[in-house]
């Protein structure tokens, strides 16, 4: 055997398990009622927001601290906390992917916010000012 | 929605409308798509003939080079109408009216080429078209084979363009001149012949792009796309000629360009993303990014393999494989990118244009699929290949190591960017939907510093060694010495640096390694003969850039805590924590300053003006020496924002940034009042002070110290028989001592007169009302408005030494530059017969 197939034979042996192990990386999709069986451990949750229920965000009180509900996949309404500012737009977005946990008392806290607004320029199909 | 073409079934006239522009661009279109399929045929047809009677395969090529020219003048020819409609804001085209606005400068024209799907089709097939006519020119015997392939996929790019409708979900292509009235069919306003009276406006250029990097960074990366055509092409028709000498000159050239203009894309992208965007970083393993930067990687390894094999006739089938993967991963980036299928993975996030391009691009990856694949079946036996061993102290030996790694991390990157792609399969077998890590920086930077120190250290020694042998001993003296040197610099940066973690020490080792190594070869063993030094200065910059990398991410720290703290982007163990870490913006009350790191930060106000659409902060910084309260240095950033953009409720960022040549002070606005919220409802209280009496006020506080009747003020002026009197107060702050206020009590001809004082910077309003003579004391009256009507909520970086990130690049792309040009100008030697072994 090759010097060079036996170092590329361990390289890809190396590399498979990084692999393999980098699956353990990766986050899945969840509802608020599938992660709060495993408080404080972070998933991935889609959902939308509920803007009927209100939003606090009061940065003379605390600049890093959102809080909104939202109804994920399933339909369960949930309070979301987000450590930081309140993200641009977010009334605007139809759908929301947040990561984060459940705390024990059930409250989804988020560290990242991610939104999926309707394009700015396709929504707006009320062409002018013909009304 | 129902689509059609524009047609001239359509009964109604309407007024108003320049058809002539669009009609004439669409005709470009469908002439570039024929002569780019005239061509690719004509090519095949000249390689078939050529080894027949002499004029039959010339005359297929003067006819392959005429469609080519052809398909070339119709896509310039697509520009021009295309702009001459953006220019013109004929808003009868959706592409104007969804893209321009009559407001937007000049300069952000082009902007709106790239801003919509097809302008970056376009931009692709226009640089296809430059380099396919100087491949044309330049290329010789593979003239017909290499035309032939960049001409079909010249197809490929402008069938994108057609925009052919069959149907409501079927269509090929999208046309860039697809009339507005055509895009939104059914909407009333169409019903009506003059509907041009009503639209006086386009939408206008998303706020984002509505900057120089725009205009200037997707040309250049799209210049880098396009070029790894080039390379393949040329792969290509060496498989197919069965020739496997002739096409590694061009190879190596035009790989190193690519290299060159790619690299330099990728980098502007992270420098707009950095200069321009909040992301808070140059570099954020967003999608987007993994997807140009995968190419990237496979055909730097593509490159030192194809060095290699000119040298030693060794990994030639690799080359060809990682040549292809690059091309065929430049066409998945656009399908990540453009389909929409990243939709929650990306914060680029660009919308899907529907099912049809998803096929569209699956359909011209299948097609790559087929050529690259069907052609190693073909020549599997055919390509020359050598049984002997390599020497374990040889150049080739590990540049394709080198090559393997870069193979492997592009491998990784992939598969994670990629969950979107697979996780619908996954799902079916484990019933779970995989989503991206929680934390992607994380997860990259965890496995990929991995291969950053092995990269980092055979970019360091790999030139020490000759390609087929080496004399060991003199290799092992000289990497002793270099890296023994590095271990000194090494130890130094990471003290100096308090690098504590032990993954990023040896990339620390490594990036010095590769700096003092490539230094020391460039000026010991090259001599510094600038022609020869291009794979010297490109690895001591790739060394540098990856110095860059670690000094400004393991100490980049955010200094806009409401308590000050350092945070590590890397060693948070979960998102939990980092999210407990994350307190990062601070709200700044106008005038009032907030400790900031070392700086105190003051907003000032905002500022608007009619020719610029944004909201500008004024942030004053200034450092106070603490022991001496000298200001030993202030400076001003103003971060800008667009505030309610369109109507709109919201706020796009944009930070400033304050550079020094070892770190950045990188601010922007996170949250800002409502403008029409500020309003002054503060009234004036009355307070009684005696001597030595403080009054606390909003971050800060007066001392009254006494009346003084030697009245020095000039706003006042002296009459015989005045009483006059002031207060003196004294107001202190955070810093320390701000200003004695003196507001002036007077008696003129028995009537009581006040002077106020104020002091504008703490909106602070101060009257002396009455002296009270019985008790001493004085009854001031203190007005202060509530700051709380101006504020902004802000987030500050410190980034050092990125400096040397964007100085690493310059260099390696200078290296790949110098390569690239000797490698033009370089004699070739007579291809030699002594490489034994070759089958």
């Amino acid at each position: 055997m090759k010097k060079s197939h036996i170092v590329l034979l361990v390289l890809v042996a190396a590399a498979v398990g990084v692999i393999v192990s980098m699956f353990g990386d990766f986050s899945t999709y969840e509802t608020f009622a599938s992660i709060s069986k495993q408080p404080g451990k972070s998933f991935h949750v889609i959902g939308y927001l509920q803007k009927d229920k209100g939003m606090i965000y009061d940065p003379q009180t605390d600049p890093n601290h959102f809080t909104f509900y939202a109804k994920d996949k399933a339909g369960t309404v949930n309070k979301v906390i987000f450590n930081g500012s309140k993200p641009t737009d977010i009334e605007k977005s139809e759908q929301i992917v947040m990561k984060g946990y459940n705390d024990a008392n059930g409250v989804f806290h988020c560290s990242g916010i991610q939104m999926k607004c309707p394009s700015k320029y396709k929504k707006d199909m009320a062409v002018g000012d013909n009304s | 929605m129902i689509k059609t073409i524009p047609d001239i079934l359509n009964t109604t006239q309407f007024i108003g409308e320049h058809l002539l522009p669009g009609q004439l661009g669409q005709f470009c279109v469908i002439t570039a798509f024929i002569c780019a399929l005239f061509s690719a045929y004509s090519y095949y047809k000249a390689v078939r003939t050529e080894n027949r009677a002499i004029g039959e395969s010339a005359s297929w090529v003067t006819l392959g080079r005429s469609g080519f020219i052809l398909h070339a003048i119709s896509i310039f020819g697509i520009f021009y109408f295309l702009y001459y409609i953006i220019a013109g804001h004929l808003f009868e085209y959706h592409y104007a009216w969804e893209h321009s606005s009559l407001t937007l400068p000049t300069k952000y024209l082009l902007s709106c080429f790239w801003e919509g799907q097809q302008g970056s089709f376009m931009l692709w097939a226009f640089w296809h078209c430059v380099l396919g006519i100087i491949v044309m020119r330049t290329a010789g015997v593979l003239e017909t084979r290499v035309m032939a392939i960049i001409a079909m996929v010249q197809a490929c790019i402008a069938s994108m363009l057609l925009g052919l409708y069959f149907g409501p979900d079927l269509q090929i292509g999208t046309t860039p001149f697809m009339l507005l009235r055509n895009a939104m069919q059914g909407a009333p306003i169409f019903a009506t012949p003059n509907y041009m009276s009503f639209i006086h406006d386009g939408n206008g250029l998303n706020p984002l792009l509505q900057n120089y990097w725009m205009v200037i960074h997707p040309p250049i990366l799209f210049l880098g796309f396009s070029s790894t055509l080039i390379p393949f092409s040329f792969a290509i028709s060496a498989l197919w000629k069965n020739d496997y000498t002739t096409w590694v000159k061009p190879a190596v050239i035009s790989s190193l360009f690519a290299g060159a203009v790619l690299g330099t894309g990728i980098m502007m992208g992270g420098a707009w993303a950095y200069e321009s965007l909040n992301f808070g970083g140059y570099w954020a393993w967003d999608p987007v990014e993994n997807a140009s930067l995968v190419p990237w990687l496979t055909l730097v390894a593509a490159l030192h393999t194809l060095v290699v094999y000119k040298a030693t006739k060794r990994s030639l089938l690799v080359t060809f494989i990682l040549l292809m993967i690059t091309y065929c991963l430049v066409w998945y980036s656009t399908f990540l990118t453009r389909t929409g299928i990243l939709g929650k993975t990306s914060v680029h996030a660009f919308t899907g244009d529907g099912k049809s391009l998803t096929y569209h691009l699956v359909a011209v990856i299948g097609l790559l699929l087929i050529l690259c694949i069907g052609l190693l079946i073909k020549r599997w036996k055919e390509i020359p290949r050598i049984k002997t061993e390599e020497a374990t102290i040889s150049r080739e030996f590990w540049m394709f190591i080198g090559s393997f790694i870069l193979l492997l991390s592009a491998i990784q990157i992939t598969i994670t960017t990629s969950i979107p792609v697979w996780s619908p399969l996954a799902k079916l077998i484990t019933g779970k939907e995989v989503a991206p890590p929680v934390n992607p920086l994380q997860h990259y930077d965890s496995i990929q510093v991995w291969v950053a120190i092995i990269i980092g250290l055979l970019s360091a020694s790999v030139l020490y060694m000759r390609f087929k042998k080496s004399d060991g001993k003199l290799v092992a003296k000289r990497l002793g010495i270099t890296g023994s040197i590095a271990l000194v610099l090494a130890l130094l940066i990471g003290f100096g640096q308090k690098i504590n973690a032990w993954q990023y020490d040896l990339m620390l080792y490594a990036a010095c390694f590769g700096i003092v190594a490539n230094i020391y070869y460039a000026c010991f063993v090259q001599k510094l003969q600038l022609k020869k030094l291009g794979p010297a200065i490109a690895h001591l910059g790739f060394a540098i850039v990856l110095m860059g990398i670690l000094l400004s991410s393991f100490n980049k720290h955010v200094i806009s805590y409401n308590t000050l703290g350092i945070n590590l982007m890397f060693n948070k163990p979960t998102a939990e924590e980092n999210a407990k870490e994350n307190f990062e913006n601070v709200i700044l009350y106008r005038n009032i300053p907030v400790a900031m790191g070392e700086y105190f930060a003051t907003y000032m106000g905002d500022s608007t003006s009619t020719s610029d659409p944004r909201t500008f902060y004024k942030v004053d910084y200034v450092r106070i020496d603490s022991i001496t309260n000298k200001v030993e240095e202030s400076f001003t950033l103003y971060p800008d924002a667009f505030v309610n953009p369109k109507g709109n409720m919201g706020l796009i960022s944009n930070p400033s940034t304050k550079h020094y040549w070892n770190r950045d002070i990188f601010t922007y606005v996170s949250s800002v009042i409502d403008p029409g919220k500020r309003t002054d409802t503060s009234k004036f209280q009355s307070h009684i002070m005696h001597k030595g009496d403080t009054v606390f006020l909003n971050n800060s506080y007066l001392v009254f110290n006494g009346f003084n009747t030697q009245v020095n003020d000039p706003r006042y002026t002296a009459k015989a028989g005045d009483i006059a009197v002031s207060a003196q107060l004294t107001l202190y702050d955070i810093k320390g001592f701000v200003k004695t206020m003196q507001p002036l009590y007077y008696i003129r001809d028995r009537y009581e007169s006040r002077i106020d004082d104020t002091l504008t910077s703490k909106y602070l309003y101060t009257r002396f009302s009455r002296i009270i003579p019985e008790k001493g004391a004085a009854e001031i009256m203190i007005r202060q408005a509530d700051p709380n009507t101006d504020w902004v909520v802000l987030k500050a970086i410190v980034f050092p030494f990125i400096n040397v990130l964007w100085l690493g690049v310059i260099i390696m792309v200078l290296g790949f530059l110098l390569s690239m040009i000797r490698q033009i100008t370089k004699k070739e030697r007579k291809p030699t017969d002594d490489f034994p072994g070759v089958v």
